[in-house]
This record gives structure tokens, sequence and C-alpha cells, in this order.
């Protein structure tokens, strides 16, 4: 049976949109009885930690570094730094200094630094070994499921000099150089070691190629989506298969003032040098694909939703008693526009002090998270106001399930994963009439745009959406309808006439 | 378990190697266990060892001890089983530097293996980077694995070394980086101890050294007897001796004299090898020398607590006492030999000199002089010796033979002993020379030849550099067939104060000494507990 595989970067901790989608895609193959893989190039020594906060199994996710650390079925336990096996605490003290990290000492002098895994309580994350002069020599980092993943040795200066991969047994199965390419430090090579001998390369893609090509094997049936456009070309080069894909997530234009559009740089290979090599290029728009079509009209742009809703969610809204919880999820990032959001809610809550908002996702960084944090007080709104921070798939469908109205300010969005979720919850969505928004909101049916940057008007739909319950009621339910449209059956019905 | 601590064995082997080994025969041949614990590195140790007559389970050295490769099946590495991780290698050959040039199709260079005897056995492999960088060196065991691996820096200096198990695990790593004065120093050790799965970090090879003396005594650990410890080198394990985590039985030996000029026991400068051993002394259980005068010079001067032991470090086998004994009749008159080095420190143009004189005498005497000549200051000490043979016109009488290991044929048909030396830390050649029942001529120097020979009883001790009076006392021999036979006779008796029954009395009452002090030490370290009741 064919194998899909869905192919980006990494799962990280904190995901974007394109991870999401590429998980839920992978979810929906398995689901409906298609094998499909998610693939990722990066080390994450986090990786069965993040992979669970996708909501991918064992199976579904293939990590390059984890296969040939042999870890990808590997269990293990979670490890509190104080109980690491290999500490001789007759020989040293564990000092405590904060949540963040301890350090072993000997006769009060730190010989080692360890550091505690993020969001968790004094689980091992790295053990950080030093010389008398404090100087970095040798670092174990710690896999997420409690055993050293990789080893660490310095150069003079500080900076990584070699880091050796191990499997479980402890032994190294590729060894990174760094060493100076006209002067400048990089990694220079990746040395692997298995069974049937070594392999040598001199870049992280070329190992990624050698390892895709292991993966897709001499099966001829396989299928291969790249999901992230710095990996088109690796892609590009790997052994014949039944076909090859590539896939657009979010923006893939530059709108221009007088509403012509390029695509942005990185999407022009697969467009142009790349083009024999792959079958076709899937965007989630009909939108996008016409204006793709125009630019390259001999290319193959075929449209498919970029997520896919699980199920129907029932709204946990009481008759007679609404609560007033505004959400908007996403990037905390300025082209999501945020502070429009907080500026909208100072409107609403003037008139309806009952009203609270969460704002859901992760801050592009902590300085623009404590911009917005502080707009937040100069608004003196900053007590109704939840900073939510990123939550899993689990902690977002809790807040979908009793959120009024879902608030999106953005310049532009490309599909709008988070106003599909939302929907699918029963949530209204009042959005800006920016490109690409027209394609899921209809104004009176399912939710309300609004004109461009019109605070005051979006303000106006909140309130009255707070109020008038049945008004609300008809668009919750029209919402939850649109949202059908993406249950599993309708997408792989899209899937599959695209031939997958 | 009695451990005999030093820091390798090389080929050349110097006079406290040769100490350790025939201490080893002697525990051996009395069936007490004993081991040589050696401290360094060394990948070729065990052919080494082999050929010294040790066997792996008789040296115990302290990276195999943590590589688990104490003892390990020999097994050939060629040229073609290191892995480059290509497909098709070419090797090119550069026999002048014995190594083979290692190349990808596209000509670039993989790597460089050293090699070493005809087979071509890997020694070690320079590795490169696809950018030409020397990335990795990878040293080979003579045995047949890979051993330690030195990390190099962008600006070309070892930065780490990995040493690793049979299973490629590293177990031992050392770091290297500047000082705050931009000097290149080791800064710092790692152990991944195989025997307690912990990780210890250590900041000088005294302190990692420590911690293997630590792992031996609770290896071989026994309530019943004390591991005794004997320090042959000081500086490696003066400090660690002092502290160990577990009771023992250490003990200093003196291996040379304890002052810079050994000829005078209270000077103010000790010798830089024994200085903190000496002011430390009584932190160790015993101090042993090998000779009477040097214990008795100790003891007047430093009044250690510490137990003193004379036990010599040159023993005379039973074979050896028991052997025929040769009359001086039937020996070459007037034929004197020595054996030693061509050295600054052995003076011999001095019994040269003394040769010179004899000669106007007694004509038919001759000198042979077997060892290797040392090239320090270019052959000086040899040239010194050369030219007092042509001012005196000695070419006939005085021959430096070379190097020889059959001694038994030179000595049983040679007379005389001479020795001339500045200093000595024994002297086993002497040794030999009386158990052969050669009449022994010496200058009165510290420590070893004013003792093994004993003056008109197995030959003479003249006042040191005083070459006039060794002349004036070998004509006297040589003019008296009657004193001659007295003194060969006497050097043959003499010898059994250093046989194998005398030596090892020394050791077992040292080993004696230890039992007595174990139960005071086992219960100040509460190993055992004392009746406290009533307390």
């Amino acid at each position: 049976m064919t194998m899909n595989y869905f192919i980006s970067e990494n799962i990280f901790t904190l995901n974007s949109g394109t991870e999401h989608a590429q998980a839920n895609r992978t979810r929906l193959f398995n689901q409906v009885g298609k094998r499909a893989v998610y693939v990722s190039r990066n080390y994450n020594r986090f990786i069965s930690h993040d992979r669970e906060a996708m909501n991918l199994t064992a199976d579904e996710s293939i990590n390059m570094y984890d296969y040939f650390q042999g870890l990808l079925y590997e269990t293990g336990e979670e490890l509190p730094l104080r109980l690491v096996p290999q500490l001789a605490l007759d020989t040293y003290h564990i000092h405590s200094h904060g949540p963040n990290y301890s350090t072993l000492d000997e006769a009060g002098r730190q010989v080692a630094k360890i550091t505690v895994l993020p969001g968790t309580v004094g689980l091992v994350n790295e053990i950080m070994w030093n010389d008398r002069a404090g100087n970095p020599t040798r670092r174990e980092n710690y896999d997420w499921r409690g055993f050293i993943s990789s080893i660490d040795y310095f150069h003079p200066d500080g900076n990584l000099g070699a880091r050796y991969y191990l499997n479980r047994a402890g032994a190294t199965v590729i060894e990174e150089t760094f060493m100076n390419v006209d002067g400048q430090l990089q990694p220079t090579m990746w040395k692997l070691t298995q069974a049937d001998g070594d392999q040598r390369f001199n870049t992280e893609d070329e190992l990624f190629l050698y390892f895709l090509n292991q993966l897709v094997g001499k099966d001829g049936e396989a299928v291969l989506i790249s999901d992230r456009r710095s990996l088109d070309a690796v892609i590009a080069k790997v052994a014949p298969v039944r076909s090859r894909w590539a896939a657009f997530h979010g923006l893939t234009e530059n709108v221009h003032a007088d509403g012509s559009t390029t695509p942005y740089d990185v999407y022009q290979p697969v467009l142009t040098t790349l083009k024999e090599s792959y079958d076709g290029i899937l965007v989630p728009t009909v939108r996008q694909q016409e204006a793709l079509t125009e630019l390259y009209p001999d290319s193959n742009v075929c449209v498919i939703p970029d997520t896919v809703v699980t199920e129907h969610h029932e709204h946990q809204v009481t008759e007679g008693a609404p609560d007033h919880q505004l959400l908007c999820v996403g990037r905390l990032a300025k082209d999501r526009r945020p502070e429009m959001a907080l500026q909208v809610f100072k409107r609403v809550v003037a008139v309806n002090p009952e009203a609270r908002m969460s704002l859901i996702g992760y801050a592009s960084s902590t300085e623009y998270l404590e911009e917005l944090k502080q707009l937040a007080k100069d608004l003196e709104v900053d007590s109704a106001v939840d900073f939510a921070g990123y939550l899993s798939d689990d902690q977002l469908g809790e807040r979908y399930a009793t959120g009024r109205v879902l608030l999106s300010p953005a310049k532009q969005e490309a599909f709008g994963i988070t106003a599909l979720e939302a929907m699918s919850y029963g949530v209204p969505v009042i959005a800006f009439d920016v490109p690409d928004t027209a394609s899921l909101i209809h104004t009176g049916k399912n939710g309300v745009l609004v004109p461009e940057a019109d605070l005051k008007e979006m303000a106006n739909q909140v309130l009255n959406l707070l109020t008038d319950q049945s008004r609300w009621q008809t668009l919750s339910t029209q919402a939850q309808k649109t949202a059908s449209a993406f249950l599993p059956n309708p997408v792989i019905g899209q899937w599959n006439q695209l031939g997958f | 378990m009695i451990f005999f601590f030093n820091s390798s064995l090389q080929p050349m082997k110097s006079g406290i190697e040769h100490a350790e080994l025939k201490r080893m025969q002697l525990f051996l041949a009395h069936q007490v266990p004993a081991l040589i614990l050696l401290r360094d590195w060394n990948p070729t140790l065990h052919k080494t060892s082999h050929q010294a007559g040790l066997t792996d389970q008789q040296i115990l050295n302290m990276f195999d001890y943590f590589q688990g490769t104490q003892t390990v099946t020999p097994k050939f590495v060629g040229v073609h089983d290191i892995d480059f991780g290509v497909a098709a290698a070419v090797y090119d050959e550069d026999p002048d530097e014995s190594r083979y040039l290692v190349y990808d199709a596209d000509h670039q260079l993989l790597g460089r293996i050293n090699y070493a005897g005809e087979n071509h056995r890997v020694k070690s492999v320079e590795l490169f980077d696809g950018f030409n960088n020397l990335y990795r060196v990878d040293h080979y065991d003579e045995r047949g694995f890979l051993s330690l691996a030195d990390h190099y820096t962008p600006d070309n200096k070892i930065g780490t070394e990995t040493w690793y198990d049979l299973h490629g695990q590293p177990v031992i790593e050392g770091y290297h980086r500047y000082d705050m004065e931009q000097e290149w120093r080791q800064t710092g050790w790692y152990l991944n101890d195989v025997h307690d799965h912990k990780e210890y970090t250590f900041d000088t090879i005294e302190e990692f050294t420590r911690h293997f003396l630590d792992a031996v005594n609770a290896d071989y650990w026994s309530l019943a007897h004390p591991n005794i410890f004997v320090m042959d080198r000081s500086h490696l394990a003066d400090w660690g001796f002092l502290h160990l985590k577990r009771p023992a039985y250490t003990v200093f030996h003196l291996h040379n004299a304890q002052t810079g000029d050994a000829q005078n026991p209270w000077e103010k400068i000790l010798n830089n090898n024994y200085e903190f051993s000496l002011n430390a002394m009584d932190g160790y259980d015993a101090v042993v020398s090998a000779t009477k005068k040097q214990t008795q010079d100790v003891l007047e001067r430093f009044q250690p607590r510490a137990h003193l032991f004379t036990i010599p470090v040159g023993v005379v086998s039973d074979a050896r006492l028991a052997a025929k004994q040769i009359p001086v009749k039937k020996r070459q008159f007037g034929k004197m030999v020595v054996f030693a080095r061509l050295a600054w420190e052995k003076r011999l143009d001095d019994l040269v000199r003394a040769v010179a004189i004899v000669k106007q005498t007694v004509p038919e005497v001759t000198l042979d002089l077997y060892g290797y000549a040392d090239s320090s200051d270019n052959y000086k000490a040899r040239r010194m010796i050369e030219t007092v043979i042509k001012e005196n016109h000695l070419e006939d009488t005085v021959h430096l033979k070379g190097y020889t290991t059959d001694i038994d044929a030179v000595e049983n048909q040679a007379m005389m002993y001479g020795l001339t030396s500045r200093m000595e830390g024994f002297n086993l050649a002497i040794l030999e020379a009386i158990s052969h029942g050669l009449i022994s001529f010496t200058y009165d120097v510290n420590y070893g030849p004013n003792e093994i020979v004993e003056d008109d009883v197995n030959g003479y001790v003249v006042p040191n550099g005083d070459y006039q009076a060794l002349a004036k006392r070998m004509i006297e021999v040589l003019q008296n067939p009657k004193l001659a036979e007295r003194l060969c006779q006497g050097a043959y008796d003499s010898a059994g104060r250093y046989s194998e029954a005398a030596v090892w009395q020394g050791w077992q009452s040292l080993m004696v000494d230890a039992d007595r002090l174990w139960p005071a030490k086992l219960a100040a370290n509460r190993y055992i507990t004392l009746d406290r009741s009533g307390v």
C-alpha cells in the first residue's frame, strides 16, 4: 500500500500553522486507512514529547536522528535530575539554584551545571561539565525520555566542536564535526555508523537525502509532500516515487498596492527550477490557485484544505446565561495585529464590563509580548485579558467550547485554520474583510466581516453578538455547518480526487 | 595484595624497572600475589610487558583498567580495516613516512594511516573533513582496537582526548584549554567509571590517579590483610597515597639518594624527586631504602614516625649462589671489568686513570668497559675516557666493548671489578660482580657501592675521587695471590647478604608490620568496631 511521507524540518514545542496542518493531515490519512507519516529532519531530543503534544503516535512520526539513533519506538521514563543514575552523590553535592538549573559541586566548587527541561519540575535537560576555570568541556544532552541522546565537546573558545549522537546503548551512531570553512566555524561533517559500514556527508541535507532514500527504499509507490520550502531542493533529489508534491501553507504572495501579487522568493524554486521534479503544488484556497496559475500557466496547482476538522463539537454556552469570552487565537506577531484585538476589546468592555478576552498563542518575541501586556495596561483592560500562551490541541478545544466570539484582526489570512477550528465548535468569527477571509466567512450567515481596520465597527459587532442571543445562535449553527465541509470524509474525498 | 606503582614499562628499562621486575619475580617465587600498577597510557605496553616476562594478570594499567582492556584477545587491524565512510577509497602508500594517504573518488583527502611493522599494522589514523581540516587522530592499541582519539581545534591543537572501551563508548576524557596567560594546558579529566557507572571529574592526573588507587583498593579489599601500595616513582602518587579513601598500607620507596649530593645526607636541598615525600613522610606507613646506610641517614636527619625498612633492590638468585665457584688462579690475571653506561655520573675516566697507574707496576692489567655510551654533550663521557686512554697509551690495555647480556661468560673469567661513580642508587652491576667472585674496587660513594663492597672482605673501598688509592689497592691484590684468593672467596660469601631468602625476609618484615597495623587502621576508619561500652 502506498506510504505517504509528509516532510518538514521539525515538530517544535511551539508549532506554527504549517506543523499543525501537516500533523492534521497525517492523522486524517491514517484515520481513513491511508498510510501516512510525519517526517522531520532536525535533531530534536524532545521529539517524543512534542509529537505527543501534536497527537501523533510513534507510527505517525519519523525523525531522521531518532531513526538513526534507533529511538523511534523508545519509550523510557522522565528523569528527575536528582535521580540521574550516574551522578556520584557521595562525591558531589547537587545544589539547586531555582527552578531552571542546579549545579554539581565538589568541596564548594562547581564541576557541572544541570539544566531543567523547559516547563517541567526538575527533569534533567543537559549536564554541562566544566574544568576548573569554568570552561565547558562536555555536555550530555538528555532525551525527554530520560537517557543521554548526545554528547557535545567544545573548542577552546566555547563553541561547539563535535557532537556525538548515541543509540540507546550509548554507542555513537552519528558524529557531527564543527570546524572552520573560510575562517567561519560550521558543521563540516556528519559521519554515520551503521552495521553495514560508515557513510560520511558534508552537509546535513546530504545526510537527509541518504535518510529519505533509505526510508522510501525501492518502494516506487511512495508519495512525498514537501511541507517546508527549505526542503524542496533535497526532496526533489529523492529516488523515483509515485508522486512528489509541494504543499504551500499560509500566504504565498506579496500583495502589491495595485492588487497584483508576486510569490515570495522561497516559493520560486519549486515553481521554476525544481518544477520538473514535482507533480504539483498544493494550496489551500482557490484564489491562491488562480493567482499562481496566472503567473505560472504550465504549473499544476491544486486546491486542498490546509486542515481538517476532526468532528462536530458541542458549544457549551447555556441558554440565558451567556458568557462573554472573546477569543483571539494565533501567533502573537505584528502581522497578526493582536494590538487591534486589544483596542477592539477596550471598546467592548467599556459597554459590557463583564466581557473577557483570551489571547492564545506564543509570542514572536518576549519583547513583543511585554509590549502587548503594556498596551493592555495602558488601555486599562489588563485585568480582563488573559495571555494564555501556546496551548495544546486539547486545551485549545476547551477554550473554543466556551468562547463566544473569535476575533481575527490579521491583515491577511491564507486559509484561517483557527477560524475554521472555532467554527467547528460553533464559535462565530468576526474578521476584517481582507484577502482570503471571504472564502470561509460570510457576513450574517456564519460570522461577520467588517471593513479593514474599522475597530469601532468590529467592537459593535462583538457587542451585538454578546447580547443578541438569537442572532448568535443563528451564526453559531451556521458556522458549524460551514465547518462540516472540512470533516474527514469530505476532505479525504478531495485528496482522493487528486489521486492520493 | 601488594601493588608496585610505576608510570610505564619501556623496552629500555632503568634501574627502577629492573628492581621492580626482580621484586615481582621474588613475590612470584614465594607465591604471594603482587601486581604492578602502571599509570601512563601506552599503546604498546602489553608487548613490552610480555617481553619483560610479565603476563597480563601481573600488570594493571590505569587506562586499561577503566577502558576494560587489561586482557584483550589480540586482533590485527590493517589498513583496509579503517572505514572512511566512502564507497571507493584510493590508497597511496608513502613508505618514507610509513603511512598511506587515503582519498575519495574526487581526490579529496580523507585521512592518513600511519602503520608499523612489515604487515602494516595500523598505529594511528589522521582524519580530515571535506574542507581539508584535520579534525581527529585515532590511536590504535597494538592489540587491535581504537584506544584514544585526539580531537583537534580549528587552530590545530589537541582540544579533547577521548579514550574508549571496546564497545566504542567514551570512558576517559582529557581537556586542554588556554589559561589566563594564553598557555595551552591540560585543564581537566573526566571519567565514566564502569565499576560503579558513575561520572567523575578531576582537575589533575594526580586526582585521577588517586581515584584509580581507591578503585583498586576497593577491588582487592580484605579485612584480613591490608592492601600494600609501594610507590616506586614518587611524583606519580606522592599526593594520592596520602589521600586514599579507604585505609591501606602505603610505602614510600627510595630508589636514589634523598639529597641532591648523595655524599652529603645533610645537604639542605633535597633530591627534587623526593622532596615532597620526605617532607610528608609521616603520611606514609613505611619508607624503604636499599641500603642500611641510607636508612640510617634518613633516620638521623628526619626522625620519621613512619617505619623504616632496608630491603635490597638487587637479588642474587639461589642458582647463582649455588654455581660452581672459580678461584682466582683459574681467571685471567689482571683482568678488570665494569658494566656501566659510559656517562658523566659513572666517571669511568677515573677508573682508566687508576689502571694506567697499575700498569706501570703490573703490566698484565687490562680493563674492559661494557655498556652503551651516553649521547649527552656529544658523547662527552666516552670522549673523556678515550682521551685518558690516548694520553696513557692504553690502547692495548683498555677496551670499550659495548653492551652485552652475556654477563656470566665475562665475569667468570675476569678477576676484578671497578667502580668510580659519583653517586649510585644501589648499583645492581657490582652486586652481580661479587656474586661472580670478582674482587671489587670502589670509591666510597652512597648508596650501594660502599655497602655492597666491604673493605678488605670482598674488595676495597677507597676515598671518593682518589684513583691513586684505588690503584694502590689493585696493585696490592695483584701482587699477593693469597690475598686475592681470600677476597675472591669473600666476594662469593658476601653475596649471601642479597640471597632471595635474605631479600624476602625484608619484604616479609614489611608485610608483618602491615598486618600488625591493620586492626588499628580498620578501627580508625570504622570498618571494625572496638568495644565502646563504658565510654
